[in-house]
């Protein structure tokens, strides 16, 4: 039972009495249990010394730092807890030989693909009008085999993503909410502030994920590793994109939990502003708190634990044991 | 489960109790703290309490609830010190 914890407001972090005292600016103090958290995700302006570093260390506890537009700015990551050179050796092998790493990249595609489909489906079902779209998709999925580049990948990705933002204005049946075309850096209208603000959140999600496993999230498939970012938590965050961002996305729109009064333009962009960002947070949270009965475990499975085995099963897939299969969801 | 925490010790051990409960669960009055945790969690809590109590002279009592499902919890007064379980800062 680790939770995350999301600091909103100013003040300083620190340790005290072995576990974490939050002080707020006007001096009032609040403890944090350490035993019980699994993540802090730092929003406000917090103050840190190193003696709470090296105490989040001992207690692997990531802290994750956004900056004013809730972009994502870096995280502090505990010491490795997990370290295998043998798997660190096989991922590696895979993203060197090409065949290798295109199953990969091809699996987490298809795996975006067919729960986008699903998520569509779902509005189809309940009398939105998708049916060309969805072939349309079907049409793209046989695509995939005959995409021999990640580059050719990306593009099928691409052009299936387009299709399915498409869809989102028949789903959202508010005017207040076009979807009109994704702009990303920045965000151009609050449906895009919306999907930019998500999935900011679901790859950092993953990626203290794979930070509980013996995976190295520098090396992804899909996206192409470069000098600096971490990509392994952007493709294995496709897979979940859909099921997770996009759904929490609609249910907040369609309950009128979020409104046009939760957002801010500024000179560069739509943003979230705080109490519109807490409401999806709260949202998003509870997202990865339900469970679904796994259809291998037959039992209950949260969408958390979810996206910590799809990283078990690609370490599986790297040993050699299992090869990979993407999540997709059931309904 | 739901574990809600009471003590009743000598005042020579109150804040060492204090401290260790705060590890685990939200203070929310004098002596009584209350949050969500794993099986292992408890048991862990269960063991660093009993390493700090006398067991002659101190009494720290569990309420165990499997969810929250069935609690309602009414004040009167001032209010809590902490609202436990909140995820924001």
């Amino acid at each position: 039972m680790k939770r995350p914890v999301y600091i909103f407001n100013a003040g300083e972090l620190q340790r005290q009495q072995n576990t974490l005292r939050f002080t707020l600016a006007d001096g009032k103090r609040r403890f944090v249990p350490v035993e019980t958290t699994g993540e802090i995700h730092v929003f406000g302006e917090v103050s840190v010394n190193t003696k709470l570093l090296v105490f989040l260390a001992q207690n692997a506890i990531p802290l994750h730092v956004y900056n004013y537009y809730g972009y994502w700015s870096g995280s502090y990551m505990p010491r490795e807890q997990y370290v295998s050179g043998y798997l660190t050796l096989k991922q590696a092998e895979h993203y060197l030989d090409h065949e290798m790493r295109l199953v990969l990249a091809r699996a987490f595609v298809r795996g975006a693909m067919e729960n986008m489909e699903r998520v569509l489906g779902y509005y189809a079902r309940r009398g939105v009008e998708l049916d060309g779209q969805l072939a349309e998709i079907a049409g793209k999925k046989e695509s995939l085999p005959l995409a021999l580049t990640t580059e050719e990948l990306m593009a099928v990705e691409g052009g299936c993503r387009d299709l399915y933002y498409g869809c989102w204005d028949g789903i959202v049946k508010s005017e207040e909410f076009r979807f009109e075309k994704r702009t990303r850096r920045p965000p151009a209208n609050r449906i895009n502030a919306l999907v930019s603000f998500g999935n900011s959140l679901l790859y950092v999600t993953v990626l203290s994920e794979i930070h509980r496993t013996h995976l190295d999230p520098r090396i992804g498939f899909l996206h192409t590793t470069n000098q600096r970012r971490y990509t392994l938590n952007l493709d294995v965050a496709e897979v979940f994109k859909p099921i997770i961002v996009d759904r929490v996305i609609f249910s907040l729109l369609n309950r009128g939990a979020i409104q046009a009064k939760h957002f801010h333009k500024g000179t560069e962009g739509v943003f979230l502003n705080e109490s519109g960002r807490k409401t999806f947070i709260e949202a998003y949270e509870t997202r990865l708190k339900e469970t679904i009965k796994h259809p291998k475990l037959g039992r209950p499975v949260s969408y958390r634990r979810l996206i910590r085995m799809e990283l078990y099963k690609l370490e599986k897939h790297l040993m050699g044991d299992e090869p990979y299969e993407p999540f997709v969801s059931r309904w | 489960m739901y574990v809600i925490m009471v003590y009743d010790v000598n005042v020579k051990r109150v804040v060492k109790v204090l401290k260790v409960g705060r590890k685990y669960l939200e203070h929310v009055q004098n002596s009584v703290l209350e949050g969500e945790l794993s099986p292992a969690q408890y048991k862990k809590l269960k063991h660093e309490v009993e390493k700090t109590i006398d067991p002659e002279e101190d009494t720290v009592r569990f309420y165990l609830l499997r969810t929250t499902r069935y609690l309602t919890t009414e004040e009167l007064g001032l209010p809590s010190r902490n609202e436990p379980d909140s995820s924001f800062l």
